[in-house]
């Protein structure tokens, strides 16, 4: 069953548009990115699951649950970081961990040992009994984490959970996620590319209030026209060009480099036949040049995410 | 209730974690205890009513400043956020955080009690009015906080909050002000709209309750009162999740 259905869900700030309508599920146990550019809708959507803003039309349940209908039910089920980490800084880290588990309902008997628990998982030992106001920012991440799972929910909405941390933070928060991820669902919010990359088993993208795409990484990856073929030949470089012009379109092929007498040339190339590299290689041989390397470079989610979320603008603009 | 219980004890905790209790329990005791001290050296009377009457004003200018963190500062942190989004009705949370005003200050008042101690060590204190006027207190102290809670919910500019406050509870002293209704008199408003102006200040309730007199009718004026500020309070919440 799914975690979360969400069905034609629309938000409006007055007269501006957050949401447009955007439909997705999410399956038990998956950890879904969700990519976008600044303002495209992110954080509204996980402030609507979390039951904190009110959607203007369309649904949305977790559990089966409404999110409007049974809000109390589902803020039950879910643990929330929203984005910037507001924590109580006047209280110590655990003193803050047991209301926020008494107050989301955890028995009073068993407070202590689900903070005990999270406190480990989180790696909070060491700070345990310190002001959250003295923490460095990453501790501050952690215990952001550490409030939002204190209960166990079903459920984690995490709200770009690394912005705003050192790269070794980022590597420490990141796998603390994955680690979770095997006993939760978690959707998490991001504009690191890498992040998704690293730990989410499917991208959600939306841009402008809408989903753009919906699919696991590679599946993303795959649907993008493969990248320019990169080839070092030796020998004389008019010749070169002048060959190649015959297998390829010339505009797409542009000297990038000179080095030791061979010729570096990227090859712009649309064609997504993989005899391309074939054919040049042939040539080679043919003329008896020395083929020093070839590559073709993949696409990368970044290209994914720059052709889906540029492009709409553009499309939008010209309309 | 038990989130409520919750969010009170958190919210009385912060009191006094921050020095904002502390500069507010000295400032206010020691304003107070000047003034009431001040009276007695031409051989005042051993009246506890003039020092409550006292209190009553003084509250106009401390708890504004006591209550203009309680949602604006949520606000401002992004707290509100993860509040509200904590499996807890608002109504739940907006007792929490009321009821942890009210205890506060009922904790600040009982440290004024060596007045009347003193007072009735060198003097006959009646300790009835006193028990009275203590409770009279509270309810006009509830009120301030009341309205005060409702416009730090307006805002998240603390002082914006505190301001709003200061004017709202100036205008509804001035309403139960008996030079100021005298003058509105003067002026041709007709007396049953002067009636209903003395009848929304809270002062009138204040002074009838002060006097000893603890009249049903007053404390009903004073639960109407919160109960209409708390529910302000309620609605702007809520029509947070709308305008997010």
């Amino acid at each position: 069953m799914s975690m979360i259905k969400v069905e034609n869900l629309s938000k409006s700030y007055g007269p501006a548009v957050a949401l447009d309508g955007i439909s997705f599920e999410v399956n038990r146990g998956e950890i879904v990115g969700f990519l976008g550019p600044n303002g495209a809708g992110k954080s509204t959507t996980m402030k609507i699951l979390t039951g904190f803003l009110l959607p203007t039309s369309g649904s949305a349940t977790v559990d089966g649950l409404d999110v409007v209908e049974q809000s109390l039910e589902v803020r039950r089920r879910i643990g929330y970081l929203p984005e910037s980490t507001p924590l109580y800084t006047e209280m110590r880290v655990d003193e803050y961990l047991r209301f926020t588990a008494e107050i989301r309902g955890v028995a009073r008997n068993k407070t202590r040992s689900a903070v005990s628990r999270v406190v480990e998982l989180c790696g909070l030992q060491r700070v345990v009994g310190k002001n959250i106001l003295e923490l460095s920012k990453g501790y501050k991440q952690r215990v952001g984490l550490a409030q939002a799972m204190v209960h166990e929910p079903d459920l984690l909405v995490l709200d770009e959970p690394t912005s705003g941390l050192d790269p070794n933070q980022i590597v420490e928060v990141r796998s603390l996620i994955e680690r979770l991820g095997e006993q939760h669902t978690v959707i998490l919010s991001t504009h690191y590319l890498q992040e998704v990359e690293a730990s989410c088993s499917r991208v959600i993208i939306v841009n402008l209030g809408r989903i753009v795409a919906n699919d696991t990484r590679d599946a993303l990856v795959a649907s993008m026209p493969s990248g320019p073929v990169r080839a070092c030949i030796k020998g004389p470089e008019d010749a070169i060009l002048s060959q190649l012009a015959e297998l390829v379109p010339t505009e797409t092929a542009r000297v990038v480099g000179q080095k030791n007498g061979a010729v570096d040339i990227m090859l712009d190339t649309a064609q997504t036949e993989s005899d391309v590299e074939e054919a040049i290689a042939a040539l080679v041989v043919k003329n008896g040049w020395g083929l020093l390397s070839m590559t073709r470079q993949d696409p990368m989610l970044e290209d994914v995410f720059r052709s889906l979320t540029t492009t709409d603008e553009k499309v939008l603009e010209n309309a | 209730m038990r989130e409520a219980a919750i969010v009170l004890r958190r919210e009385l905790r912060s009191y006094f974690v921050s020095p904002i209790a502390y500069v507010f329990g000295v400032l206010f005791l020691g304003v107070q205890l000047y003034f009431a001290t001040a009276g007695w050296e031409d051989g005042g009377q051993a009246s506890a009513a003039a020092f409550f009457q006292l209190m009553s004003y003084l509250f106009l200018l401390f708890l504004p400043a006591l209550t203009m963190r309680l949602w604006a500062e949520e606000r401002k942190l992004g707290t509100l956020e993860l509040l509200m989004t904590f499996p807890v009705k608002v109504s739940h949370l907006i007792a929490g955080k009321f009821f942890a005003a009210v205890a506060f200050l009922a904790l600040i008042l009982l440290l004024t009690l060596g007045v009347p101690i003193t007072l009735a060590t060198y003097g006959n204190l009646d300790w009835g009015p006193v028990i009275g006027a203590y409770a009279a207190t509270i309810l006009m102290a509830s009120a301030y906080l009341a309205v005060g809670m409702f416009w730090s919910s307006m805002t998240r500019d603390q002082i914006v909050a505190m301001l709003l406050t200061l004017v709202t509870l100036a205008a509804l002293f001035l309403l139960g002000f008996p030079l100021f209704l005298a003058f509105v008199t003067e002026w041709g408003i007709p007396a049953w709209f002067v009636d209903l102006l003395e009848g929304i200040s809270p002062f009138r309730y204040f002074v009838s309750i002060l006097r000893g007199v603890v009249d049903t009718r007053d404390i009903v004026y004073y639960l109407c009162f919160c109960g209409f500020f708390l529910y302000a309070n309620y609605l702007v919440l809520q029509g947070r999740r709308v305008k997010g």
